[in-house]
């Protein structure tokens, strides 16, 4: 659930953003926030978020520290499981894809594949209170 | 002992999972005169489908002598795990023992809340035994004699006493409740039913 990927977030939000150097770029907010997404759309930009998270984000986030790897796989396995209910909306219709929700992903791949790998997946990491301010705020 | 084959690797490895609460155990492995100590490892869904089959280290059961684990903080998600144990004397290290099958919390057995109904003035009391976080309660009370008008009350957070009613004096009230996991979409069965007398004489 979105209280236990918080949770697990929050206790390693510090390190995770302390390993980003690149203050500066964003991945999920440039250049327009989440915020803009028409309502119609939030179910499909969440799944493909969700999938771009498991996808690219998680394998590249290995550290050196064993709380932070269990509390990383913690998050992933939660996002598999809550796309997984996602993906029962997508396949019965109900997450319709229009072209502002395909546009913004695009957007964000193109950020992400901007930079090098680990920095572009340990930047995502500690972005991901964005994407659950807006999932919470948009439920 | 010399070389991995020598030590055996743990048996009877299970999950023991009760109201969201998980421990691995297994039986411990026997080397006269030593003293074995054992690691254990989880790997989720993730874990098998993206990250290559990998498995995480569980710190707090790193070299432990204890044959139990508490992996409740790893089985975080409701998703299949494995889990597997190994025994370590000295170098020597034996082969890893693996739960059979896959492990998902949605598979802990929920036990009813504990409770206890108090009348207090005009005031119909309700007290619940904290169950964890994941926990809410639907709880369930009537006046006695009147079944057909149960009325519910859902209880999100134990923190302290639950106000469920005003009562009539001398009327006699019956309560029960269940648990609900929302994480894993499962309900306990109802605990028994407790039913108390409000204070004050009716005939007045």
């Amino acid at each position: 659930s979105v209280t236990e990927i918080r949770a697990g977030f929050r206790a390693i939000k510090a390190n995770i953003q302390s390993r980003d150097p690149v203050r500066s770029l964003s991945i999920l907010s440039h250049p327009q926030s989440l915020h803009k997404v028409k309502s119609s759309d939030r179910c499909c930009i969440t799944h493909q978020l969700f999938t771009f998270y498991v996808d690219k984000v998680f394998k590249h986030c290995r550290t050196e520290d064993s709380f932070v790897n269990r509390k990383i796989s913690s998050i992933a396995n939660s996002f598999l499981s809550a796309r997984r209910r996602l993906g029962q909306c997508h396949e019965q219709n109900n997450c319709p894809c229009g072209e502002e929700s395909t546009e913004k992903f695009k957007q964000i791949l193109a950020n992400y594949e901007g930079l090098n790998v680990t920095s572009a997946a340990m930047k995502s990491l500690g972005e991901l209170d964005i994407l659950l301010d807006w999932m919470e705020k948009s439920r | 002992l010399g070389g991995d084959a020598l030590l055996p690797a743990p048996q009877s490895i299970s999950i023991l999972s009760t109201n969201m609460k998980h421990f691995l155990t297994w039986s411990p492995v026997i080397v006269q005169g030593a003293t074995v100590r054992y690691s254990v490892e989880f790997q989720g869904e993730y874990e098998r489908e993206y990250a290559n089959g990998s498995w995480i280290p569980i710190s707090e059961c790193a070299l432990t002598t204890a044959t139990v684990c508490n992996v409740t903080d790893d089985i975080s998600a409701t998703v299949a795990y494995k889990l597997r144990v190994r025994a370590e004397l000295g170098a020597t290290r034996s082969q890893w023992g693996t739960t059979k099958g896959f492990f998902n919390r949605a598979m802990t057995s929920l036990t009813p809340p504990l409770l206890r109904v108090v009348a207090d003035g005009h005031h119909l009391l309700l007290e619940l035994a904290d169950m964890g976080p994941s926990f809410q309660f639907r709880v369930l009370y009537w006046r006695k004699g009147q079944e057909s008008r149960v009325q519910q009350k859902v209880v999100k957070e134990v923190s302290s006493m639950v106000h469920l009613d005003t009562v009539e004096a001398g009327a006699e009230y019956c309560v029960k409740a269940q648990a609900h996991v929302e994480a894993i979409d499962r309900s306990s069965s109802f605990s028994p039913t407790q039913c108390v007398r409000a204070q004050g004489d009716t005939s007045l």
